[in-house]
């Protein structure tokens, strides 16, 4: 054996390695080992068999197949058939081809070795169910081709691997687990084995991981005329075929067109990526914002009118969800680039819209969408995950159905952004832009809410409640520092009240003409400018009753105080006294804060209204729990909607569930699902939580600036001297003055010079309130001949007027020297109606009756006597004058005695309660009579008897006794019914009294 | 690396396992080491009948010795 071939070597080796293995005989020199060998040398070479024939072959393997066929051995026959064939059509080591020689011989020699494959089921049974396994595994790498599978270890049957790998290591390093795939395990084994092994395991890996990507990779779908991805051929998967084929059979004229193929799985991962704001998708489509379906998609087990009818419902949601993504990236994006609030608010009006810089009240609102998206995405997250894991089925009407409550909420949203910003043309000013997104909210809350306490309207209105709150805050945080600060910092101009620029705080228009009230009108979007000179200091309520249904609807009750408070603060800093320091920044709580506490407590506490639930509740609490849960249902059952009863129920479930680790925390964010119960009464949360706090500011804001005005600026002083001189309080001073002019009057000479006036005043003010004197002065208003026909109008126009220095002359402003005008002219009035009376002398009509006597006596025999009618008319004298003095007596009265309030208010609201009394009309209209009356009657007295007729005589008695009744009844009956309100019962039943009396 | 070689490798690889697979059907007590040995000798052009009465006579020879260790142990 010394020449051998090298075939011949290599055959011996083989031999070798078969006997030491069948045998298990190490040692070659072993005298077993030589035997064997030679055994097997000598059957090798000398055999008497013939060489194997492929045709012999094959009708063996028909034979098994047909015999495991009549044994109803179906799938093993099956893979017989199969497993033979793709044998004989693989390559071998060192041959070349397939179906070769070899091939048939290998068989041949499995056929010879093999034991009776048929008959020994017992012993054949676990290995054909190993082979099924294999076949089954096959088919389901088959299937799921294309399929995002978890890159987890390949599943290949363990047992054939720890052969591989373990037993022919050596031999063939080709191990399937070597792929690169369980990488934690390979730098190990590579550690233990030599250099070689670990670059054949590399390089054998790595066509392995491709194999295997290929496998997993998803068929390229959104590629035109992309391969079809396998799938099973059950009638079920297949109703797209189906169905197509029925219309192709019936309609003639069907043309099947050209579809691209997707699985459920892809359609529900593009559903999430849509919902996600993914924007470059296949099956859905993004067009100028607005998301429409591909017309050629279809998945195999629905037809495409189905399939269609759900995507478009999806694509509405995706619309709105990529409408209001990029709402919040417009406006995120923008603050990317910063702009100094002071430049911009210059430029505002004259820059394009798009350059601005959104104003706060979007950017709190993008916050809040931003954190409804983040949770929203979670979400989407979680179901993304639970699809990899393939735990479960996830069809894409099962997250549909889970995403249900998060779709309601995005349509809602969408609908209030519509409304709330999309909607506002271009241009729009940004108070426009921010009031009507709040006024949207604000509306949403409210209409949602009285939808009723439906579970899911619930979540959509705590949803909105939590986005309202977090839009509120620059509104809040500007209110808030303008009442305290007194500063409205405002840059983006979005506030509904806004300075104007030109009015400086220590002018005496600034507390009229300062701010200015935009508002949004809901039916027109136009604006309305209100100058706030009206919402000052009177008469805000006459405004706001104007525009019903502007502005920011939630600060509506409380914008006077708002205004007034900032304005009392603005002015109070600018004042700067010492005693009206606020505390300390740092420790005080903003006004958002302040709110967003009070939220909170309410909702921990619920409503303090119904006691006697919380009472019983502490008693025994479980058992009315236990009821009320009953009660709940029951109410459920009946179909009734009870807020109050609502409330109380959550409030208890909110106890149950430990609600206060909920909010004890630090951050005061709002948890959304508690807040139903707020939401169940917005309007009355805000009542309770809101406007408190303006108020409280308002008080003290207001108090604080009227106390600084009293102590340092003398306001009380300047009122005192408003009442002396205007309510003629300071009687001396006054009547020196104004018996002047009467006498001017009187004696028919003209008294209105100006100079003439200024003189007596200046006289009169000068002897005893010099310090006044430079102060007041006196106009003459030129008023309508038409009002001067009668004589109790001839005082009309005189008008007195007293500067007031600033700050003060806010308090009594010339709107309110107007007023006191008014009372002045009146007092003056009866003032010369009593002094006409009481210059009246009785020898001035005797004398002229002696006179009369002579002359006249066949006119008056006619008639009556002459004494008689002198008699008349010192009776008709006597009640004048009572009613003159009841009237004086009563005016003055009311006026003198109405001592300091504390209050500007009240003081001014006393002064004027008389005139204004006065001003309801009939009164005043009778009153004036009557003072007509006494004028024509002291000038005729004065004439002289004789100088008008008897009749004239009756006339007045008449005319005095109707007004007279007239006043009496009306008092009368004011009296009785109470409703007289600006006549303190009192002084009317006084004047009643005394005018009943005569 | 080349890939040809390295794709017939894996190819040859699947070979064996089909084979294998005909083997444990054909229960014909085949591991996939002797398995592989027989291809290469069938290769080499030795006739399968002949192999086939090898490996059965080396196995009953095998048992026998094996026994007959077992034997001569235990007595």
């Amino acid at each position: 054996m010394a020449h051998w071939s090298r075939f011949e070597k290599e055959l011996e080796l083989e031999t070798r390695r078969l006997i030491s293995h069948y045998t298990s005989i190490q040692d070659e020199e072993d005298q077993n080992f030589q035997m064997a060998l030679k055994f097997a040398w000598s059957n090798f070479k000398f055999h008497r068999f013939l060489d194997a024939n492929r045709h012999n072959v094959q009708r063996s393997i028909n034979g098994i197949h047909e015999k495991l066929m009549v044994h109803s051995d179906l799938s093993k026959a099956e893979s017989w058939l199969r497993l033979t064939e793709e044998f004989l059509s693989s390559p071998l080591p060192n041959t070349e081809g397939t179906k070769t020689e070899v091939h048939y011989s290998v068989l041949a020699l499995l056929l010879n070795l093999s034991d009776s494959p048929s008959n020994t089921n017992y012993c054949e049974r676990p290995r054909l169910k190993e082979t099924e396994k294999e076949d089954k595994f096959d088919w389901a790498k088959y299937l799921m081709e294309g399929e995002d599978i978890d890159t987890g270890p390949f599943p290949d049957t363990p047992e054939w691997s720890e052969d591989e790998s373990e037993e022919e290591d050596s031999q063939q390093p080709l191990s399937r687990e070597d792929s690169g795939i369980q990488v934690d395990r390979t730098p190990q084994e590579d550690h233990e084995q030599n250099d070689k092994t670990i670059q054949v395991t590399w390089t054998v890996g790595e066509p392995d991981s491709r194999a295997w990507l290929e496998q997993h990779i998803v068929t390229s779908y959104w590629v035109p005329n992309s391969p079809r991805f396998p799938h099973s051929l059950h009638l079920h998967s297949n109703l797209y075929n189906v169905w197509d084929q029925h219309l192709y059979n019936t309609g003639p004229l069907y043309l099947p067109e050209e579809k691209s193929f997707v699985t459920e799985t892809q359609v529900i991962r593009e559903t999430l990526w849509l919902f996600s704001g993914v924007k470059k998708l296949f099956i859905f489509q993004l067009n100028d914002g607005k998301v429409t379906v591909r017309n050629d998609v279809v998945v195999t087990h629905l037809t495409n009118n189905c399939l269609h009818s759900v995507l478009e419902h999806i694509a509405a949601y995706g619309q709105a969800v990529t409408r209001l993504q990029k709402f919040i990236d417009e406006v995120t994006g923008h603050s990317a680039e910063p702009c100094p609030p002071g430049l911009n608010s210059s430029s505002s009006s004259s820059s394009k819209k798009s350059s601005d810089p959104p104003f706060r009240t979007y950017q709190a609102f993008v916050w809040a969408l931003y954190k409804y998206f983040t949770s929203f995405k979670e979400e989407l997250n979680t179901i993304e995950k639970d699809i990899i894991a393939k735990d479960e089925t996830v069809t894409l009407s099962s997250v549909l159905e889970r995403l249900s409550p998060h779709l309601a909420q995005i349509t809602m949203l969408h609908r209030v952004f519509c409304t709330g910003v999309a909607d506002v043309p271009p241009g729009t000013p940004n108070v426009l832009r921010a009031s009507h997104l709040l006024n949207t909210l604000y509306k949403a809350i409210i209409e949602y809410d009285s939808v009723g306490e439906a579970s899911e309207q619930s979540v959509s209105v705590a949803l909105l409640f939590s986005l309202w709150v977090e839009t509120v805050r620059p509104y809040l945080e500007i209110v808030d520092e303008w009442i305290v600060h007194g500063h409205l910092f405002d840059p983006a101009k979005e506030f509904i009240i806004q300075r104007n620029k030109d009015v400086p705080v220590n002018h005496r228009d600034f507390w009229y003409a300062t701010y200015t009230l935009y508002s949004v009108s809901e039916t027109v979007e136009s604006e309305e400018r209100l100058s706030d000179a009206a919402s000052g200091s009177s008469g805000g309520e006459q405004a706001s009753s104007s525009r019903q249904h502007t502005m920011v609807s939630f600060l509506k009750p409380v914008l006077k105080q708002i205004i007034m408070a900032g304005k009392s603060m603005q002015l109070l800093k600018n004042l700067d006294c010492k005693e009206t320091e606020q505390p300390d920044d740092a420790e005080r709580k903003s006004l958002y804060t302040l709110f967003l506490e009070s939220v909170q407590t309410r909702l921990r506490h619920g409503e303090d209204s119904p006691t006697n639930t919380v009472t019983e509740q502490q008693a025994t609490k479980k058992s009315l729990i236990k009821m009320q849960s009953i009660v709940a249902r029951h109410l459920e059952l009946d179909d009734i909607h009870d807020p109050l009863l609502a409330i109380n129920f959550t409030r208890l479930y909110l106890e149950q569930n430990d609600f206060h680790e909920k909010f004890s925390g630090s951050n005061v964010i709002l948890d959304r699902s508690s807040e139903s119960v707020t939401c169940q009464t917005f309007e009355l949360t805000l009542r309770s939580c809101l406007y408190p706090h303006i108020e409280r500011r308002y008080i003290e804001c207001c108090g604080n600036l009227m106390r600084t005005l009293k102590k340092d600026y003398m306001l009380l002083e300047y009122l005192q001297a408003m009442r002396n001189y205007f309510l003629l309080e300071a009687g001396d001073t006054m009547y020196d003055f104004y018996t002047a002019i009467f006498d001017k009057v009187l004696e028919k000479e003209s008294w209105q010079q100006l100079a003439f006036l200024n003189v007596q005043l200046q006289e009169a003010v000068g002897q005893r309130h010099p310090e006044d004197s430079s102060r007041l002065s006196i106009f003459l208003e030129t008023i309508d001949p038409a009002r001067k026909k009668q004589p109790v109008n001839n005082l009309d126009g005189l008008t007195l007027s007293y500067k007031v220095p600033w700050p003060v002359d806010i308090v009594i402003s010339s709107e309110c020297q107007k007023i006191y005008n008014q009372v002045f002219l009146l007092l003056l009035q009866i003032k010369w109606a009593k002094y006409s009376l009481d210059t009246l002398r009785f020898s001035d009509l005797t004398v002229a009756a002696k006179r009369q006597e002579g002359g006249q006596s066949e006119e008056s025999t006619a008639k009556e006597p002459i004494n008689q009618q002198i008699h008349r008319m010192f009776l008709l004298r006597v009640k004048l004058m009572h009613f003159v003095n009841s009237l004086h007596n009563y005016i003055m009265t009311r006026v003198v005695s109405c001592h300091l309030h504390d209050d500007v208010h009240v003081i001014f609201d006393a002064s004027i309660q008389v005139t204004v009394s006065l001003q309801v009309s009939f009164v005043k209209e009778a009153i004036m009579k009557v003072l007509n009356l006494v004028l024509i009657f002291s000038d005729r007295w004065q004439a002289g008897f004789g100088a008008w007729k008897i009749e004239s005589i009756d006339k007045m008695e008449s005319d005095f006794k109707n007004c007279h009744m007239f006043l009496v009844t009306i008092l009368n009956k004011a009296v009785c019914r109470g409703s007289f309100p600006h006549c303190k019962s009192y002084s009317a039943v006084k004047y009643f009294y005394l005018v009943r009396m005569h | 690396m080349a890939s040809p070689a390295s794709a017939n490798m894996n190819a040859v690889r699947e070979t064996m396992d089909v084979l294998l697979e005909i083997s444990r059907l054909l229960n014909t007590g085949l591991d996939m080491e002797s398995l592989s040995i027989c291809v290469r000798l069938c290769e080499q052009g030795i006739n399968p009948e002949a192999l086939s009465s090898v490996i059965k006579e080396l196995r009953k020879a095998s048992d026998s010795l094996k026994a007959s260790e077992n034997g001569t142990s235990q007595g």
